[in-house]
């Protein structure tokens, strides 16, 4: 176990460091990342497409799509660009700016790695962090690619972050998902297949490149190797981004982190409520992008679900009336819900199933995603409720939401 | 595989399609369709393309989408 500080986000690892090694000091510069991990091999397409189905390596955005199945995606020739997704619109991860801040040069190892392996002419990487914009930039003078890399800073409303809206926002249009679902591998960039990934997807690339299969499945689970980075954040005592072997226990982080005893959010605001936190390992695809929030037990919990829904319904782009209508009736719901009025409950079940699957992102999906699971895990909160007394504890605020709404 | 298909970018739930599609399309209470997802036959398919023809907003349409993000 190492502790780190950096960037005003503590790093910590249990088990073996790959993606957070060598970062104790700080950013690592060019030379101090040779240093740690060795130069970059050369690979080609077909030993990225192998070394990525051999490890069963996923992307770490959140979707968990295997990486091998999206290169198989991509045309013979003609790719034009690979993307990397910084925009880490998700309020509670901080694993993609850390990453960018401070290992800037792994994730260009694995961007223009495999740049070079698709024979794709750019990379572009997408970040909405200034601090991260800058440690790229800075990066990028340090090393000669022969590539042309471009930084790009994107918005970061939550829609924001979404593949395609990245892609929009790359091509100076709106930072908005478009309403037809295209696949970037085969019209991404300028309409030219692209590669597009999550910022810890090409850090994972990286470290595969270097270690080949045998040596990055020496931690993590057998059906997928290696470690995965994950910010814990909430009713905890030691909040920021843990890296671990994949298939780690859910109690052994919660318990790392110093998390108080109380309901579990594992995915971020598009995830669900645990309905327990024992005999869980931490996988994708249920981790999603790696977030973990303890609620601990003296806060009102349909309340804090409450704030969250009233910024998820704040956060839609505003282009798919399920989607605004849909979001702003649920935030009226809970509202009533957790004053106690029986239509509050009866309404936010039938408004839930007029959601999901009906806009051109995942936004409608993942907030319902979220506000089901909380009825169904707050069950015993819910009757609180409703007979009328509450549940006798303040909205504390323990769940955090940008801009602090009310 | 002819299914209809919803750009929710476009549509401002005129309704049009629930109209002319009572059998694949109902309105939600805001006013947006709600498809019924079955596949489109053969001998239907004249009709559903006159239905995505006269959707004002241009956001019905007919076919599979590729799905993954």
């Amino acid at each position: 176990m190492t502790m780190l500080h950096a960037a005003r986000v503590d790093l910590r690892v249990i088990g073996e460091p790959r993606l957070l090694a060598g970062l104790d000091q700080g950013r690592v510069d060019r030379q101090r990342h040779l240093w740690t991990h060795g130069a970059q091999p050369d690979l080609t397409r077909e030993a990225y497409t192998h070394l990525a189905e051999a490890v069963g390596l996923r992307g770490r955005g959140g979707a968990a799509f295997p990486v091998a199945l999206k290169l198989a995606d991509l045309p013979a020739k003609g790719i034009e660009a690979v993307v990397v997704n910084g925009s880490e619109s998700e309020p509670v991860s901080r694993k993609d700016r850390l990453l960018l801040t401070l290992a800037p040069h792994l994730i260009l190892d694995g961007a223009t790695g495999l740049a070079r392996a698709l024979g794709a002419p750019h990379v572009l990487v997408a970040v909405h962090d200034p601090a991260a914009a800058t440690s790229v930039r800075e990066a990028i003078m340090e090393r000669d690619d022969g590539l042309a890399i471009e930084v790009s800073d994107t918005p970061g409303r939550f829609v924001a972050g979404e593949a395609r809206a990245v892609l929009s926002a790359l091509e100076g249009g709106p930072a908005v998902p478009p309403g037809r679902r295209i696949l970037p591998t085969r019209k991404g960039y300028h309409q030219s297949p692209t590669f597009l990934s999550n910022v810890e997807t090409f850090a994972q690339l990286a470290v595969l490149a270097r270690l080949g299969s045998r040596g990055f499945s020496s931690t993590g689970l057998i059906s997928e190797p290696g470690t995965q980075l994950l910010t814990i954040d909430g009713a905890v005592q030691r909040p920021g981004v843990i890296e671990t072997p994949t298939g780690v226990p859910l109690e052994a982080v919660l318990k790392f982190a110093g998390a108080e005893p109380g309901p579990v959010l594992l995915g971020g605001y598009h995830g669900r409520w645990l309905p327990r936190t024992n005999a869980l390992t931490l996988q994708r695809p249920d981790v999603s992008a790696g977030i973990i929030l303890a609620l601990g037990s003296d806060t009102c919990p349909l309340g804090e679900v409450h704030r969250v829904a009233q910024w998820l319904a704040s956060q839609s782009a505003g282009q798919c009336g399920p989607c605004v209508f849909g979001l702003a009736s649920l935030v009226d719901d809970f509202d009533r819900l957790v004053k106690g009025d029986p239509a509050g409950w009866h309404d936010a079940h039938r408004h839930l199933g007029l959601v999901p699957g009906r806009g051109a992102c995942a936004h409608p999906d993942g907030s319902a995603r979220f506000l089901a699971s909380a009825l169904e895990v707050f069950g015993e909160d819910v009757r609180l409720h409703l007979a009328g007394g509450g549940c006798g504890r303040h909205v504390k605020g323990v769940l955090p939401v940008p801009g602090g709404a009310a | 595989m002819n299914k209809l298909e919803i750009d929710w970018t476009r549509c401002d739930g005129h309704g049009l399609c629930a109209t002319l599609l009572p059998d694949d399309v109902v309105l939600d209470e805001w006013g947006f369709p709600v498809l019924r997802g079955r596949e489109i036959t053969v001998g239907e398919l004249p009709h559903a393309r006159r239905a995505v023809l006269a959707c004002p907003a241009l956001a019905l349409r007919l076919n599979a989408p590729a799905k993954r993000d």
